[in-house]
C-alpha cells in the first residue's frame, strides 16, 4: 500500500514541476519582448573536483568584471540591464557540462553560455549551445578542435595549443638572429600523453618550417623515477635548443639533472604546465634560472590596464591573478560589448554582434590589443607571451621578456643559456 | 657515447631499488605477506624525514639514526595491533588474503592522511649535498647519488651478515621457514613476526633518506616506486637479500643503458616485459629458493 502511495506522489510532483516550469518558460519569453532589466549569463566552469581551484579563481575574476560593468550602468542599449551570473558546476566532468549546458539553456533561458575549463568539458559542452542556437563564449580551453567544427555559436578568445608551439619556434629564430647565434638542432622532451603528443605534432610542423632539425624526440612517463637517463642522452646529442612539454614533478626532475650534468644547449624552453606551477621554483631553486617558458599573460607583463586590474584582483582576493583568470575576465568585456550592440538578448542578433567584435579599447587590453574573431569564430590574434625565469633581489621570478614590446622594462634577456649560477 | 656516466647512473639508481626492496622481500620472506602499503610507507618515511629536515636543518644522512627507530617503531606497532589479529582470524585459512586487502587498506588511509597533514604541493629538500656532484675519470654523478649508492651496499651487506650470522637473524629465517616449527623450537613467532615488520619498515627509513636530497616529496611518491620494489623482488627472489640488491641494480642498468637506445617510455615496456618473462620462466627469481614454490 505505501509502495502504491508513494509513487502517486512522486507523479504528482513530477507534473507539478512540468507545469511550473512550463509557466516559468512563458515568463521568460515575456520578458524578452519588453524592456530587459536583468540579464541572464550562464556559466559553466569546475567548482568541485580536482580543478576546482582554478575555477574558482575564474569566477572571481568574472565576478568582478561583472560588478564593474553593472556598477558602470549595465548594458545602455538595454536601458542599464544588469549583468546576472548563474554559475554551474561541470565538475570537469564532460557529461556534467554538457547537462548543465541543456539546464542553464532550457531551464533558466540564458542569453549566453560562458566558461569552461578543460577542452574536454568545452567540446561537448559547446555542441548543445550550437543545437539550439544560443551563443558560446569560450575563454580557456585552448584543444584546436574547438573551433575547427564549423560550428557558427562558438567563439573562443583562447589560443589555439599549437599556437604556443608556433610561437615557440618563431621565438628561436628571432632569438638565434638578435644575438647572432646560429641555431640548428632542437630536442623534444615531453611527457608520453596526449598533452606531450599533440604538443610533438604541432612542433614536427612548425620546428621544420623554420629550417630547424628535430635530433631528438624523447616521451617519457610523468611519474619516472629517475629522468637521468634521458637527460644523458640529450648531452650526448648536444642540441642547441631544448623543449619540454612537463607536469610539475618531472619539469623539476628534469631541471635539477640537467644541472647536475651540466648540459648547455643555448636555451631551454618549457610549454607551461609544470613550468608554471608555483611548486617548480621551490623545487629546483636556482637551478631553473634562464629558462624560458611560454604563457597568454604575466603579472608583469606590459599591457595597458594590467597592473591596475590586477591589483585590485590582488586587493580583493588576497592573491594574483593567472593567465586564465585574465582571459574570464576579459571575456565578460567582450560579452559586455556584444550586448551593448545587439541591444537585445535575442541570440540571432547576439551572435551577430559577436561575430563582428572589434574591441581596441577598454580592460580588454590587458589580454590583447584586438579582439576580433575570424569565421569559426577563433580569437584572431591571441597573444602569447615568453617569459624567462630570473633572480630578482635574490628571489626567482618569471620576467617577461617577449615579445619585446610588451617585455618587463629594464630586463635584457639572456641568450645563449649561461649554464647555472652564472 | 658517455656511456660510463650511463652505467654509473644506472648502478646507483638500482641500488636505491634494490634497498627499497629490501624491506619488501623481508617482509615477504618471512612472514609470507605481500605488503601493499610499502610504497605508502616509504612515502611517511620521506614525509617525516623531510619535515625533521625543514624544522632541524641537519644533515639528511644524520636523520637515519632518528628516522629509522621511530619508522621501527610504527612498523613493529602496525604488525601488532593491525596484522597480527587478522592473521590470526585467518590462521587455519589456506589462502589467506585478508592481510594483503588490510596492507592495500593501510595504504589509502596512509596517502590519504598525508594529503590531509601535508597537503598536495611537491616539497623537495634543498640540502647541502643536493647540487653537489662528484667527478672521476670522466663520469659526473651527483653526491647524493653517490651517497646512496654507498649506504644501500653497506646496508645490505650488513643485513645479509646480520641475517647470517646473529641469533635474531636465525630466528627470523627460522620463522620464514616454517613458522610451526620455529614455534616447536621455542621461538615466539608472533614476536619475531612483529620485529620483522619493524625492521622491513626501517630499512625502507634508510631508503627514503638516500632519496631526500635529490628527490621530491609528495603523497604520492610511494606509488613511483612501489611497482618497481615489486618488480626487483620477484627478479632476484622472494626473500633474498643479495637478490634484492643484484635485481635492483640490474633494473636500474636497464633503464639507464636501454633509454640510449629508445625512448624512456620504451624502456619501462622492456622492465615489466622482464618481470614477465621471469614470472614465465624462473618464478622463483635469480636468488629465491625453488623450494619455496
Amino acid at each position: 500500500m505505501i509502495k502504491i502511495r508513494s509513487t502517486k506522489v512522486i507523479g504528482l510532483l513530477l507534473v507539478m514541476v512540468m507545469l511550473l516550469s512550463l509557466v516559468a518558460g512563458c515568463g521568460g519569453g515575456d520578458s524578452k519582448t519588453t524592456t530587459v532589466e536583468e540579464i541572464k549569463i550562464g556559466n559553466i566552469i569546475p567548482l568541485s573536483g580536482s580543478a576546482a581551484p582554478l575555477g574558482k579563481i575564474g569566477q572571481e575574476a568574472r565576478d568582478m568584471a561583472v560588478e564593474e560593468i553593472n556598477a558602470a550602468g549595465g548594458i545602455k542599449s538595454m536601458g542599464g540591464a544588469q549583468i546576472k551570473m548563474l554559475y554551474a558546476d561541470s565538475k570537469g566532468d564532460p557529461a556534467t557540462g554538457v547537462s548543465e549546458a541543456e539546464r542553464l539553456i532550457t531551464l533558466e533561458e540564458v542569453a549566453l553560455l560562458t566558461g569552461t575549463y578543460q577542452s574536454g568539458v568545452a567540446m561537448p559542452s559547446t555542441e548543445v549551445a550550437e543545437r539550439y542556437g544560443i551563443p558560446f563564449v569560450v575563454p580557456v580551453p585552448s584543444e584546436d578542435a574547438i573551433t575547427e567544427r564549423g560550428f557558427k555559436n562558438v567563439f573562443r578568445l583562447a589560443e589555439k595549443t599549437s599556437w604556443r608551439n608556433r610561437d615557440q619556434v618563431t621565438f628561436i629564430k628571432e632569438m638565434a638572429e638578435k644575438f647572432n647565434t646560429p641555431v640548428k638542432t632542437v630536442a623534444l622532451i615531453y611527457e608520453n600523453t596526449a598533452w606531450g603528443q599533440g604538443a610533438v605534432r604541432a612542433w614536427e610542423k612548425y620546428i621544420p618550417e623554420a629550417g630547424l632539425e628535430i635530433v631528438l624526440k624523447e616521451p617519457y612517463p610523468s611519474n619516472s623515477s629517475d629522468l637521468t637517463p634521458v637527460v644523458l642522452k640529450a648531452k650526448n646529442l648536444n642540441p642547441d635548443i631544448i623543449m619540454m612539454v612537463s607536469y610539475v614533478s618531472d619539469a623539476a626532475l628534469l631541471t635539477n639533472t640537467f644541472a647536475e650534468h651540466k648540459v648547455m644547449p643555448k636555451a631551454y624552453i618549457g610549454t607551461s604546465g609544470g613550468f608554471a606551477d608555483p611548486a617548480y621554483f621551490e623545487l629546483t631553486g636556482d637551478n631553473c634560472e634562464y629558462y624560458f617558458d611560454i604563457a597568454t599573460w604575466e603579472p608583469d607583463v606590459n599591457r595597458p590596464f594590467s597592473a591596475d586590474v590586477n591589483k585590485a584582483f590582488k586587493e580583493k582576493y588576497g592573491y594574483s591573478m593567472n593567465a586564465e583568470a585574465v582571459k574570464a575576465y576579459t571575456a565578460m568585456y567582450v560579452i559586455a560589448d556584444a550586448l551593448e550592440r545587439a541591444g537585445s538578448t535575442d541570440p540571432e542578433a547576439l551572435r551577430k554582434a559577436l561575430s563582428e567584435t572589434n574591441i581596441t579599447e577598454g580592460p580588454s587590453q590587458m589580454y590583447a590589443s584586438e579582439v576580433v574573431f575570424d569565421e569559426t569564430g577563433q580569437m584572431v590574434n591571441a597573444p602569447l607571451v615568453i617569459s624567462q625565469m630570473r633572480k630578482v633581489d635574490g628571489k626567482m621570478e618569471r620576467v617577461s621578456v617577449w615579445p619585446e614590446e610588451e617585455a618587463r622594462p629594464g630586463m635584457e634577456i639572456v641568450w645563449p643559456y649561461p649554464g647555472v649560477g652564472k | 657515447m658517455d656511456s660510463l656516466s650511463v652505467i654509473v647512473n644506472g648502478i646507483s639508481m638500482g641500488a636505491i631499488y634494490g634497498l627499497i626492496a629490501l624491506g619488501l622481500t623481508l617482509i615477504f620472506g618471512i612472514m609470507k605477506i605481500i605488503n601493499f602499503a610499502h610504497g605508502a610507507l616509504l612515502m611517511l618515511s620521506m614525509m617525516c624525514s623531510y619535515w625533521t629536515w625543514k624544522y632541524t636543518g641537519i644533515n639528511p644522512y644524520l636523520l637515519i639514526i632518528m628516522i629509522a627507530p621511530v619508522m621501527f617503531v610504527i612498523g613493529y606497532s602496525t604488525e601488532r595491533f593491525f596484522i597480527k589479529p587478522v592473521l590470526d582470524a585467518q590462521k587455519d585459512v589456506r589462502e589467506p588474503i585478508a592481510v594483503l586487502l588490510l596492507t592495500a587498506a593501510f595504504a589509502i588511509v596512509l596517502e590519504n592522511l598525508s594529503l590531509m597533514l601535508f597537503g598536495a604541493d611537491y616539497v623537495m629538500a634543498k640540502t647541502t649535498v643536493t647540487d653537489a656532484t662528484i667527478a672521476f675519470g670522466g663520469v659526473t654523478l651527483s653526491a647524493a647519488r653517490f651517497y646512496a649508492l654507498i649506504i644501500a651496499l653497506v646496508i645490505s651487506g650488513g643485513f645479509y651478515l646480520f641475517l647470517q650470522y646473529t641469533e635474531l637473524g636465525r630466528k627470523l629465517r627460522s620463522c620464514g621457514q616454517d613458522r610451526n616449527t620455529a614455534s616447536l623450537m621455542g621461538i615466539d613467532v608472533p614476536k619475531t613476526f612483529a620485529i620483522a615488520f619493524g625492521i622491513g619498515t626501517a630499512l625502507l627509513a634508510v631508503a627514503a633518506i638516500t632519496l631526500l636530497p635529490f628527490y621530491y616529496v609528495h603523497p604520492t611518491v610511494g606509488n613511483v616506486f612501489m611497482t618497481k620494489a615489486f618488480i626487483v623482488v620477484v627478479l632476484g627472489g622472494l626473500g633474498s637479500v643479495p637478490g634484492a640488491l643484484l635485481g635492483g641494480i640490474i633494473i636500474g642498468l636497464i633503464e639507464s643503458i636501454g633509454a640510449q637506445y629508445m625512448t624512456a617510455t620504451l624502456t619501462t615496456v622492456i622492465v615489466y616485459a622482464i618481470f614477465l618473462l621471469i614470472l614465465f620462466i624462473k618464478p622463483s627469481g635469480l636468488f629465491g629458493s625453488r623450494l619455496e614454490w
